[in-house]
């Protein structure tokens, strides 16, 4: 269900999709915040003539596509304090599986969508699994990717 | 001016092993994560909250001993990896999966590693590599599993 909280999200929901302009100072947060000083994230003095995104910043699009979708719960503003205390429902990103198709540059449009695939119980547990796909704005493929999430965290008796 | 990446994929071998960070991840560099993260995701600067990584308070809430490394960040040391060894290539084509097995404490040190499992030739004429990630704990243990693949010109 849209417009609840992540944990009311069921399979088949269909996200509004988010559409923003890269720009250089994203990139180089993103960049900056996972050690990654490499060349080719900070300028344009790279094989393609201008800044990329690195091929991760996909999980960056989870959270604004889910901040955009998830209306109750508002997980960036909860992140940075400035939303719901939602420490008593904390979550564990369980597996990351990401396909690059093309880069990005700064300064294009990217377009962010995404479903719910499943959503179940396994060893008592809820997992919650999302297929997302980033395009330009002019419909090439950067990036697809699948997300699985561990719902409502508690450590295992 | 940081890192000078390459842009011609390293020569390997079926076998070889790819090293990529070693050492503790202390607390700062957790709140420098998601304060940066955020700060993409969002388009403007912002410091990161009180959460599971950043928070003894909110580990404990949720059941943890002491705050953990975001498994994203984890990732991203692996994916850093990838691009040092593979240059163009891995931006262009890559794809990584990993799975966050064992949460990892702020300041255990870690080892991120991958090895080289695979070499096909793929009809195109691309060499495509596949590969073994992980990140391990200093007795050799398995934190973060996972696989990787390139396809090299």
């Amino acid at each position: 269900m849209l417009g609840g909280y992540i944990h009311d999200l069921e399979p088949g929901d269909v996200l509004k999709p988010v559409r923003y302009v890269l720009t250089a100072e994203q990139i180089a947060w993103y960049a900056d915040a996972n050690e990654e000083d490499g060349d080719w994230f900070h300028s344009d003095a790279n094989p393609w003539g201008k800044t990329v995104r690195p091929p991760t910043m996909i999980h960056s699009d989870k959270m604004r596509i889910l901040e955009a979708n998830v209306d109750k719960e508002r997980r960036i503003a909860g992140m940075t304090g400035e939303g719901p205390d939602l420490t008593s429902d904390a979550r564990i990103h369980y597996e990351y599986f990401a396909q690059q198709h093309s880069p990005a540059y700064v300064g294009e449009e990217m377009v962010v969508t995404c479903r719910i695939i499943d959503k179940y119980i396994k060893r008592g547990r809820e997992y919650l699994h999302y297929y997302m796909e980033v395009h330009t704005g002019d419909g090439r493929l950067v990036t697809s990717y699948n997300d699985l999430t561990l719902l409502r965290y508690q450590k295992a008796e | 001016m940081g890192t000078k990446l390459l842009e011609t994929p390293a020569p390997l071998a079926v076998g070889d092993i790819l090293i990529g960070r070693e050492g503790p991840v202390t607390p700062k560099q957790l709140v420098d994560y998601g304060s940066g993260f955020l700060s993409s995701a969002i388009g403007r600067p912002v410091v990161v909250g009180a959460n599971i990584h950043t928070d003894v308070e909110a580990a404990k809430k949720s059941g943890l001993e002491a705050p953990i490394v975001d498994g994203m960040l984890s990732t991203n040391y692996l994916s850093n990896m990838m691009t040092r060894y593979f240059g163009r290539a891995y931006v262009e084509n890559g794809s990584l999966r990993t799975k966050f097995i064992k949460p990892i404490p702020a300041l255990m040190d870690i080892k991120v590693r991958g090895k080289v499992v695979r070499k096909t030739m793929q009809p195109t004429g691309a060499m495509r590599y596949t590969l073994d990630v992980w990140v391990e704990d200093p007795d050799g243990n398995m934190l973060v599993v996972g696989d990787a693949t390139v396809d090299t010109p």
